[in-house]
Formats: C-alpha cells, sequence, structure tokens
C-alpha cells in the first residue's frame, strides 16, 4: 500500500504533462507547432490585456536548417509589448509545470502559463534546447534567462542569467521545437489572420519560415474595456465547490500555544499578573467589547475549561463537538484525551459554536455570491427548506446536497453578472470585418448577456456581404474568448445555426459572398471535446447566437432587396429602352404613318431612381 | 391567251387583291392602335385567345378543336413579356412587307429575317410560336401572311388549275403531267382549281407508297388524285384537301401505316389538331381513315413489329381525346393495345409489291363507300 502511494506522490506536473502531452495539444509535430504558436501569442495578448496595453505581437517562425526535410527543429519565438514578468519570476512562471489556477471568474482567452509551459516542455523534449526569456517591466532593463525543465522535480535548471540594457518593456520567449511547417503553415497562417480580426486593437505580424512577412496593422486605437473577477453566480455551483467556500469562510479556532496564550494575557492587561480562573472571565467580561475574535474564542474554550493560564499551557485542544456538547482536549500532564461538557445556556457557548460553525447561510450566501442579496437569500432559506440562520459549517453532507440542488431550482437568482466578461464590442468589430472585407454590406450586434448554467456569456455576431469577399457560399469565422475556432467545425453549434438559418428567406440565394464572424464569450466556453475547437450546443447559447444571426440576416435582407429593387428597376429601364423603339419602328410602318411616335414619355417615367 | 381566260385570270387577281387589302387593313389597325397608344404615353397593349390547355375545347358541331373564351392580356409594361411583345409586332410589321410585296417566306426564313432588325429570337421553335401568336391575334393562317413551312408534301392526278401568285396569274398546270408530283406549296395551295376528272382523292402518309401508286396508274385505275401528306399532313396540304372535298366535291380517303401515328395522322386530316385550335378551316370533317387498321394486321397477316413504349402511351393518351370515344378510332386502339403490335404499310410487299394496290386499295375503297 505505502509503495503504491510513495510512487504515485513521485509524478510531478511536469512529468504528468509529459506523459499526457498529446491531451494538451502536443501529439505530433504538425499540431505541436501550431499548438505552441497560439500558446504563446494567447500569453502576450493576454497580458497586454490585463494591463489595458495596445498589444503589439511579433511571431517569427524559423528552421533551424532550412534545407533538412519537414519534420524538422524549428525556432519559435514570439515578442510581445506587455507588462513583462518580474525577473525572480521568470524561471518559475517559465521553468516549473504550475498547477492549480487563479480562483475567482473572468473571461481569459486561457489559464496563465500552463499551455506555454507545455510547449517549453514538448521543445525541449524534441530538440533537447533551452528556452529563452527575456522580460523587461520597467523599458530600461531586461533580464534574460537560458533554461532547461528538470522534468521529474519540476524545477528551472537555469543555465544563463544576464541583466542587459533595453529600450522597450516586454517580454520575449523563444524555444526550439521539432515541427512541421509545410503541413502546419495553412493553419498557423489562418490562426494569425483570424486573431488579428477579432484583435483589431492589436497589431500582429508573422514571419514565417519561408521569408514571407505577414503583418496586420491595429485598425482601432481603443481596447475594450477589461473584464473584472467577481464571486460566483449560484447557479453555476456544485457541492464540491460549496464545500471549498465553506472551508475558506470558516473561522478556525486557534491554536493554544504560548503565543497566543501570551497575545491574551497581553489584551485582557494581565502580562506580569497571574489571576485564578474566576478573576480571569471577571476580567474578560468588562473588556469584552474590545477584544478579537481570537481572544474571545480562547476566553469561551477558558470558560469551559474551567482553567487558568498556567493550566491552558499543558493542553491542547483537540475537538469541538457541537452535537453533544462536548469539547475533547488532550493533557500532556497526564497524556490522555479528556472531555468536558459545554452548558448551551452559556454565552460563551454561542460564541464557540458560531466560530466553529461558521456563518448562517443567508450571510454565507449574501456575502459569498453575486446576486444574492439579503432578501432573496431569506427567500432562498425557506425554498429550500433551511432555516436562515442556519450555520453552514453544520450542514451534513446529504444538506450540502439538498443546497446545491435548491440552488440549481430556484428562480428568482437575477441572471449572473456579466461584468467578468469582455466582448469584443460592436464597434471594434465592425471596423475590424470592414477593414479585412472590404465589404458592400456589414451588420454586426452584440446580445445581451445571458447564462447557461451560473456561466454568463455574451455572442457578438457579424456579417460581411460581397466586396473584396471572393469566395462563394457562408464562411463561417467562429471565437471563443477571442481565440479562433479552426479545427472540427462540423459539430459545432455555430455552424449548426448557420447552417439551419434558410438564406434564400433573406434574399441571399444560391452561393452568395457572405462572411459571418461570430464570438462567444464567457466564462466557461460549454466545449464539446478536451481539443477546445467546438462549442456544445448549449440551449441557451445556441438560442442567442440563433436571435443575433436572425438580426443581422435581416438586415442582409433589407439590403439585398434594396439592391434587388435597383438592380431590377435598372434592368428594366435597360429592357424599356431597348424594346420601345423598336415596338415604336414597327408600328410606324405598319400603321402607315410617316413619324415614329414620341415613346420619350414611357421612357422618362421609367427611368430608375438613383440611389446609393 | 384567249379573251375568255383573260377574263378569268383578272377576276382571279381581284379576288386575291381584295383577300390581300382585307389582310393589309386589319395589320395596320392592328398597328395604328399600338401607335396611338406609345404616342400617347400608354404602353401598347393586346389581348390574345389564351391558347392554353384549359382554354382549347372540342367543338361537336365543328367536329374540331377549339379554342374557348379565355385571352390573355399582352402589356409592354410587363418586362417578362416586353421581349415577346417586340418579336411579334416585327413579325406583323414583316408579314406586312412580305403581304405587300407579295412575297413568301418560310418558317425558318422568319427566323433569319428577324436576325437583321435586332429581333433576337434564340432559335427557330422561339419564331414559329410567335408566328402561331400571330394566328391567335389575327384569326389568320399563316399562309395569309405569305408564311409556309418547308415542303414535303405532294399531289399528283389529274386536276387543272390556274396560278394567282404574282407573275403566273391565269397560268394553268395539269397535275398529273409530272410522274414524281407536285409539291404542295404556297402557289399550289392559292391556285383556282379549274376541274378533274378524278372522283376521289387517296391521301397516303408515305412518299414510297406515293411513287408505287403513281407507277401503278392508281389515279387512272381508281379515277383518283394521290396526296403524299409526308407523315403529318401540313397546314397547306390539309388546306388543299379541304378545298377539293369542298370546291371539287370530292370524298378524300386516308391511308396510314398500321400504328396509333397513323391512326392519329387521319384524325388531324379530319379534324384538326389541338396546336391549331386557334383557326378553323383546316379540317376535312368528312374524310375517311381506310386502313391500315389493327383489325388489318390480323386479316390481312400482316408481318409487324411489336410496340414500343411511347406508342402505347400514346395509345393511352388518344383514349383520353373526345374523338376516340367511339366507331373505328375506338375499336381500332383498342385493338392495339391488345396487340401490342403495328404494321407498316410496306408491310404487303410480303405478297408481292402490287399487292397493296391489286388487293388491299380496292377492297378498302370498296369498303370505304359505307363507311
Amino acid at each position: 500500500m505505502s509503495s503504491i502511494k510513495e510512487k504515485f506522490n513521485q509524478i510531478s506536473p511536469s512529468e504528468f504533462f509529459y506523459r499526457n502531452r498529446d491531451l494538451a495539444g502536443f501529439s505530433n509535430p504538425t499540431r505541436s507547432l501550431y499548438t505552441a504558436v497560439r500558446e504563446f501569442v494567447e500569453n502576450g495578448l493576454d497580458a497586454c490585456d490585463q494591463k489595458g496595453i495596445l498589444p503589439d505581437i511579433h511571431l517569427t517562425i524559423k528552421a533551424v536548417d532550412p534545407d533538412k526535410p519537414d519534420p524538422k527543429p524549428y525556432i519559435l519565438m514570439v515578442k510581445d509589448n506587455g507588462p513583462g514578468i518580474e525577473s525572480k519570476h521568470v524561471p518559475l512562471a517559465f521553468g516549473t509545470v504550475l498547477y492549480g489556477s487563479k480562483f475567482g471568474l473572468k473571461q481569459a482567452r486561457g489559464m496563465f502559463g500552463l499551455g506555454a509551459t507545455m510547449a517549453i516542455l514538448y521543445g525541449q523534449i524534441t530538440t533537447n534546447k533551452p528556452v529563452t526569456v527575456k522580460s523587461s517591466t520597467d523599458g530600461k532593463t531586461s533580464e534574460e534567462y537560458e533554461m532547461l525543465l528538470d522534468i521529474q522535480k519540476n524545477k528551472p535548471v537555469i543555465l544563463k542569467h544576464k541583466t542587459k540594457e533595453v529600450s522597450k518593456q516586454g517580454l520575449s520567449v523563444s524555444i526550439f521545437l521539432e515541427g512541421d511547417y509545410s503541413k502546419a503553415g495553412a493553419k498557423i497562417r489562418d490562426y494569425v489572420y483570424q486573431t488579428s480580426l477579432i484583435t483589431p486593437y492589436a497589431t500582429i505580424t508573422f514571419d514565417d519560415p519561408k521569408g514571407e512577412k505577414y503583418h496586420y496593422p491595429r485598425i482601432i486605437k481603443t481596447m475594450p474595456k477589461p473584464p473584472t473577477i467577481i464571486r460566483p453566480h449560484p447557479y453555476g455551483i456544485d457541492v464540491e465547490t460549496i464545500r471549498r467556500m465553506i472551508v475558506e469562510s470558516q473561522f478556525e479556532i486557534p491554536t493554544i500555544d504560548d503565543a497566543m496564550i501570551e497575545k491574551v494575557r497581553k489584551d485582557l492587561g494581565l502580562s506580569k499578573k497571574n489571576l485564578a480562573f474566576t478573576a480571569i472571565m471577571a476580567k474578560a467580561k468588562s473588556r469584552w467589547k474590545n477584544l478579537s475574535r481570537q481572544v474571545r474564542v480562547v476566553i469561551a474554550l477558558m470558560s469551559f475549561l474551567k482553567m487558568d493560564f498556567d493550566k491552558l499551557s499543558k493542553i491542547r485542544i483537540e475537538d469541538i463537538d457541537v452535537p453533544n456538547k462536548k469539547l475533547f482536549y488532550w493533557d500532556f500532564g497526564d497524556s490522555q484525551s479528556k472531555s468536558v461538557d459545554m452548558d448551551p445556556e452559556s454565552q460563551y457557548y454561542r460564541q464557540l459554536t458560531n466560530t466553529v460553525q461558521g456563518e448562517t447561510l443567508t450571510s454565507f450566501l449574501n456575502k459569498r455570491f453575486q446576486r444574492v442579496g439579503p432578501t432573496t437569500a431569506v427567500k432562498f432559506s425557506e425554498f429550500a427548506g433551511f432555516k436562515p440562520e442556519k450555520r453552514i459549517g453544520s450542514m451534513s453532507n446529504q444538506e450540502l446536497v439538498k443546497l446545491s440542488d435548491a440552488l440549481q431550482k430556484f428562480d428568482d437568482f437575477m441572471s449572473p453578472d456579466p461584468s467578468c466578461l469582455a466582448p469584443l464590442g460592436e464597434e471594434p468589430l465592425e471596423k475590424g470585418m470592414r477593414k479585412f472585407f472590404n465589404p458592400d454590406f456589414l451588420a454586426v450586434i452584440q446580445r445581451n448577456a445571458s447564462a447557461y448554467s451560473g456561466f454568463p456569456f455574451i455572442v457578438e455576431m457579424g456579417i460581411a456581404y460581397g466586396g473584396d469577399i471572393s469566395t462563394r457560399g457562408i464562411k463561417v469565422y467562429r471565437y471563443a474568448n477571442r481565440i479562433p475556432l479552426l479545427y472540427d467545425e462540423g459539430s459545432d453549434v455555430v455552424l449548426k445555426v448557420v447552417n439551419d438559418i434558410d438564406w434564400s428567406r433573406y434574399k441571399a440565394k444560391g452561393d452568395p459572398p457572405l462572411v459571418i464572424v461570430s464570438h462567444i464569450c464567457s466564462t466557461r466556453i460549454p466545449y464539446k471535446t478536451v481539443g477546445k475547437e467546438n462549442v456544445a450546443d448549449r440551449q441557451e447559447i445556441e438560442k442567442e447566437l440563433k436571435l443575433a444571426i436572425q438580426f443581422i440576416a435581416r438586415k442582409l435582407s433589407v439590403f439585398m432587396n434594396k439592391r434587388g429593387q435597383a438592380e431590377a428597376a435598372k434592368k428594366r429601364a435597360n429592357l424599356y429602352a431597348k424594346y420601345i423603339p423598336l415596338i415604336a419602328q414597327f408600328c410606324t410602318e405598319l400603321a402607315g404613318k410617316k413619324n415614329e411616335p414620341n415613346i420619350q414619355k414611357i421612357l422618362q417615367e421609367e427611368k430608375p431612381i438613383e440611389n446609393e | 391567251m384567249s379573251k375568255k381566260s383573260d377574263k378569268k385570270a383578272a377576276a382571279l387577281q381581284k379576288k386575291a387583291t381584295e383577300k390581300q387589302k382585307n389582310i393589309l387593313e386589319m395589320l395596320k389597325s392592328h398597328g395604328a392602335k399600338i401607335y396611338d397608344d406609345l404616342d400617347g404615353g400608354q404602353f401598347p397593349k393586346f389581348s390574345i385567345p389564351s391558347r392554353s390547355v384549359s382554354n382549347i375545347v372540342y367543338d361537336k358541331k365543328l367536329r374540331q378543336y377549339i379554342l374557348g373564351n379565355s385571352t390573355a392580356l399582352r402589356s409592354s409594361r410587363n418586362t417578362s413579356q416586353l421581349r415577346s411583345f417586340t418579336q411579334l409586332m416585327w413579325l406583323a410589321f414583316f408579314a406586312n412587307r412580305l403581304t405587300n410585296e407579295k412575297k413568301s417566306s418560310t418558317l425558318r426564313d422568319i427566323y433569319y429575317s428577324s436576325q437583321a432588325f435586332e429581333i433576337d429570337f434564340e432559335d427557330q421553335s422561339e419564331s414559329d410560336n410567335i408566328i402561331v401568336d400571330l394566328e391567335a391575334v389575327t384569326s389568320r393562317p399563316r399562309e395569309d401572311f405569305h408564311i409556309f413551312p418547308e415542303e414535303r408534301s405532294s399531289i399528283f392526278g389529274d386536276l387543272n388549275i390556274e396560278y394567282t401568285i404574282p407573275g403566273y396569274e391565269g397560268k394553268s398546270m395539269n397535275l398529273s403531267n409530272h410522274p414524281d408530283g407536285y409539291a404542295i406549296g404556297p402557289s399550289l395551295t392559292t391556285a383556282e382549281l379549274v376541274d378533274t376528272s378524278a372522283e376521289i382523292v387517296i391521301a397516303i402518309e408515305k412518299g414510297g407508297l406515293f411513287t408505287r401508286f403513281v407507277e401503278e396508274q392508281i389515279d387512272k385505275k381508281f379515277k383518283s388524285i394521290i396526296i403524299n401528306t409526308g407523315g403529318q399532313a401540313p397546314r397547306s396540304t390539309r388546306t388543299l384537301l379541304k378545298r377539293l372535298h369542298d370546291e371539287m366535291g370530292l370524298p378524300v380517303i386516308i391511308l396510314t401505316d398500321g400504328d396509333v401515328y397513323g391512326e392519329h395522322i387521319a384524325m388531324v386530316i379530319k379534324s384538326g389538331s389541338a396546336n391549331a385550335a386557334h383557326l378553323r378551316e383546316l379540317t376535312v370533317p368528312d374524310a375517311k381513315w381506310v386502313g391500315v387498321w389493327a383489325t388489318d394486321i390480323e386479316k390481312y397477316k400482316l408481318p409487324t413489329i411489336p410496340m414500343t413504349e411511347s406508342d402505347i402511351k400514346r395509345c393511352y393518351d388518344l383514349q383520353k381525346d373526345p374523338r376516340y370515344l367511339d366507331g373505328i378510332w375506338k375499336k381500332e386502339l383498342e385493338v392495339f393495345l391488345r396487340l401490342k403490335r403495328k404494321a407498316e404499310l410496306e408491310a404487303f410487299s410480303k405478297y408481292g409489291l402490287t399487292n397493296i394496290t391489286e388487293k388491299y386499295l380496292p377492297q378498302k375503297l370498296e369498303l370505304a363507300k359505307s363507311l
């Protein structure tokens, strides 16, 4: 038994990821090169977003030996103008696999660091070369590290470290890795193109291994409002999360060691005085108002133990058994466990149980969740069948499940707070699309925030017709949290919604030159697969997508109608101009007249009204 | 030329001029209406009898298909009709010239002539269709406008005619002078039928048999005029048949292949086709179909070939036609469907080349008297 446990413990996070690298998108040289590009570019964009810096991302991929056939080693370098990383954090951020991510809800492209470290790990495995990180937080000096990752120990091994003078702040990461650009190239170029489209406030440059430069300059200079970190919504919570939240909310029973006793004596003004138990209690009572919670708990414990400070220093509290009203402690002198009964009528009893059992349910809901006010909390307690003053720490497992179920079923919570979301916004989306497609027609919409299972989300959509769009048929660009989704489009909910639309109803028949840009942002995108390339058809999301697309499609249909009418009028006028004179000519001879009839009147009448 | 024939020629010419004048007057009045509309700032329009299936009805009294009362409005304002409107205007204009200049033109000529006027007919069937429109609007056959189909039917027999067409007025001709027969064209259709010794007209479906009949001197043996219809009889041939019947008092009998198409060739001569429901005066209601009947196939033990699927389908289609609801028309269709086989006129050759003229024809001529 113990050996198995030992073995399990020995697997470091790096080793775990090393063994499961295909899950993270590093299954083969083609996919790996693409995934590595994504991870670094998205890290750069995220870093800039968080600090409100207009991003300037430079991606370079170079073959180590251009003449070798693919797959072969490449150098991948991504440079941003973000805030950089403090020198002392660089080795840990890039030389270890960090597990656990930020607690709290906020939309971001990815979990910071994890994917990038995987890329570094993959590069090291395939080429045995170190990663080079250059970071400048002040725009004056740059800390440059060359590091390897000790996979087994999950520790960075610093090979070189130097400081240089620079003129720009930002971070640059460069790795060697085995890749296949001939196969991954198209996807990477698509990725860069589509990322630029959804990030019109960024300048993105890509130097590819063949010497081509893809440069997408900034289109707008305003950044979307950054998201804020917020408390969870009751709908988006499960039993395990509640348990973790309760643990965080509880006050611990302070450890009664010498330092603690010293603090209590000091607070009671008894540092130099040894008083008997009853005297101490009296003193505490008189000073109660000014005592801290910790000290109050110690006094409460003493009231049941009936001990003075001297005796108190010889025991250790083991457990407070609230249901049986017993207090257990270990007596160092007798070397045995002892217990005393607690009088529930005592004023100290409440002090103690409140501490042990945590907040009341209503206060817990009100303080720890978004969208739950005091009134709602009371209403909910009744709905769930709990007393509002029920202490959350006293809840049994069964009660927790009941609480969790009731949270999902209660209808009166307001929908989740979308302030944790960072949609692009209608104007930037429109400007980006206009620049990219130069269309004859363009419409965008940002839907109001909605929620599925307690996770807020916002759908943004744009449609462009004609202009520079040369493809026939509908081309859909899918995004989730500003990341382009390039793979597995077949089973995606966006595609489903687009395909379900009867486009002929919107006057877009045949294979219209149409581009649709769909952006879903959420604190949790419901991906169908681990690959995170297609969004599952959650009913609420599907509905929002449908409403969005119907809205912009209606605008398209208005445009197409107008255009159709103008074209038809022109066509009619052309037909009249061609045929009416002929009719005039023929009927003149037929009627035996000398002069042709005056046809200008009807031709004038049918002249199209010039619009647009 | 004698004085008498001069007088007659003059009379003929007067008659032809009269007819031409009427037609020109009519075209002029149509043209004037269009002209006035245009000049008044109106999009010209006119109504035309509907030629849709629902408007084609069988007239028992006339014993032919005619158009019903529903009409369609053709407006030059309607852009989907503008092109065909213009085409029809051009055709009226062109027909007017033809009639004025006494020139004739074939359907194909029309198609090509249009190209000189920027009238873009896509193909001849489109121009043919516009010609039918002109017939429907004016209730006159295209021949009245000097428009004729390409000829393939011919006539032979003792018949004296006098031409009325320009340059030949009063010139006469006997139609038994040339053993290959005479093509039935505009000059023959419009010629005056003077006299004949024949007592019957035999219309026969095939050129080969026509030649045989001439060789075997059927015209003399049975005092007949022989006409090769060349399959489905063209309008001009049907006009001539009608005139021979009406003006010369000659009975008309019809000999066709022993199949459903042959039966229908006879029927069209007798009572017209749905395609020409807008025209009258093209039928010979008293004409008699004498063979080859389906019953003849068995009676004369003719060699046969199996009917195709389309033959059989045609039988079922014709069974819905009101004209096939009684008499031999109904009976023979049923026998064809029972036999599922057909026989050509040439099938008689199995029993010798002259079998058809020496055995079959006399029997049928005898039979025709009782039909």
